[in-house]
């Protein structure tokens, strides 16, 4: 392998990381705000249910 | 949540472009290496900011010790796993470096062992923080993360202390140290758009380490009123 090949692989990697890390922390964020929003349904839905309860 | 997404991403990737301009077509050719030393510049840069996060977590997880603030604790997990992450980088660098200059991937000298000793030690502290049961893990991984830090000087002065396959202290290291002018104009515009890079990438993480504490207590809330 010449040594192009190597300052090639070394910046491509680089890239490549740094990224695929902003891609996991933005991922991950968009999981998160979702699951917040589906637990902020669930407790309004539950405290409606506790108010009127079907009989 | 878009916004945020687009304005990170244009940042991180112009702040990457530009400096792999200047490092690839704009720097000069090294006379001894030739080409190949051009990964000096994302080498050192993405070795500056990992011990600069790691600084950030040894102060953090001081401060959470005093005062047991969530968003001490938040900061410190945030900088320790962009410290690896640019610590990592640093490593696989150094080890593409090597191969064409040294002929070999890895040597176990003082700067090479005392740098991999330290992503290690942040390893296993996110691990730590990660798998550890029970109300007392962030207060264990601040402890650990103190102590662990004690490495980063060493790794800084391995160099001066040890004789090194790795080379002497390009900046600081006496006489025949220092570089050409315009190799260090590159470095230090590397330097400053690194620092930055780092900057956006721990602020990033910081605000989803307080996102996650917050769901974590909107969960435990909840528990307690008998919804989840």
């Amino acid at each position: 392998m010449s040594s192009i090949a190597f300052l090639k692989l070394a910046y491509t990697a680089a890239w490549i990381i740094y990224l695929g890390y902003l891609a996991r922390i933005l991922l991950r964020m968009k999981t998160v705000e979702a699951e917040r929003e589906e637990l902020e349904r669930t407790t309004a839905k539950s405290a409606a249910a506790l108010k009127h309860p079907v009989s | 949540m878009k916004k945020l997404a687009i304005t990170s991403i244009v940042l991180i990737v112009a702040l990457l472009g530009i400096t792999s301009y200047f490092a690839l077509a704009v720097a000069p050719t090294e006379a001894t290496m030739g080409d190949v030393q051009r990964i000096f510049y994302y080498h050192v840069s993405s070795g500056w900011v990992g011990m600069l996060c790691f600084f950030v977590n040894f102060v953090a997880s001081i401060v959470y010790l005093w005062k047991r603030s969530a968003a001490s604790d938040a900061l410190a997990e945030a900088s320790a796993e962009v410290g690896v992450v640019f610590c990592g980088v640093l490593l696989l660098l150094g080890t593409l470096w090597a191969k064409p200059v040294w002929g070999i991937w890895w040597t176990w000298d003082a700067r090479l062992t005392t740098t991999l000793v330290l992503w290690l030690i942040y390893v296993s502290y996110l691990v730590l923080r990660r798998f550890s049961a029970g109300g007392q893990t962030q207060v264990l991984a601040a402890a650990f993360a103190i102590f662990g830090f004690a490495d980063v000087p060493i790794v800084y002065m391995s160099i001066r202390w040890f004789r090194t396959q790795h080379p002497s202290p390009v900046i600081g290291g006496g006489a025949g140290s220092g570089m050409a002018p315009a190799i260090w104009h590159v470095f230090l515009l590397t330097l400053v758009a690194f620092t930055i890079l780092g900057a956006v990438f721990v602020w990033l993480r910081y605000k989803l380490a307080t996102q996650e504490q917050a769901l974590e207590s909107a969960h435990a809330q909840a528990a307690l009123k008998g919804v989840a």
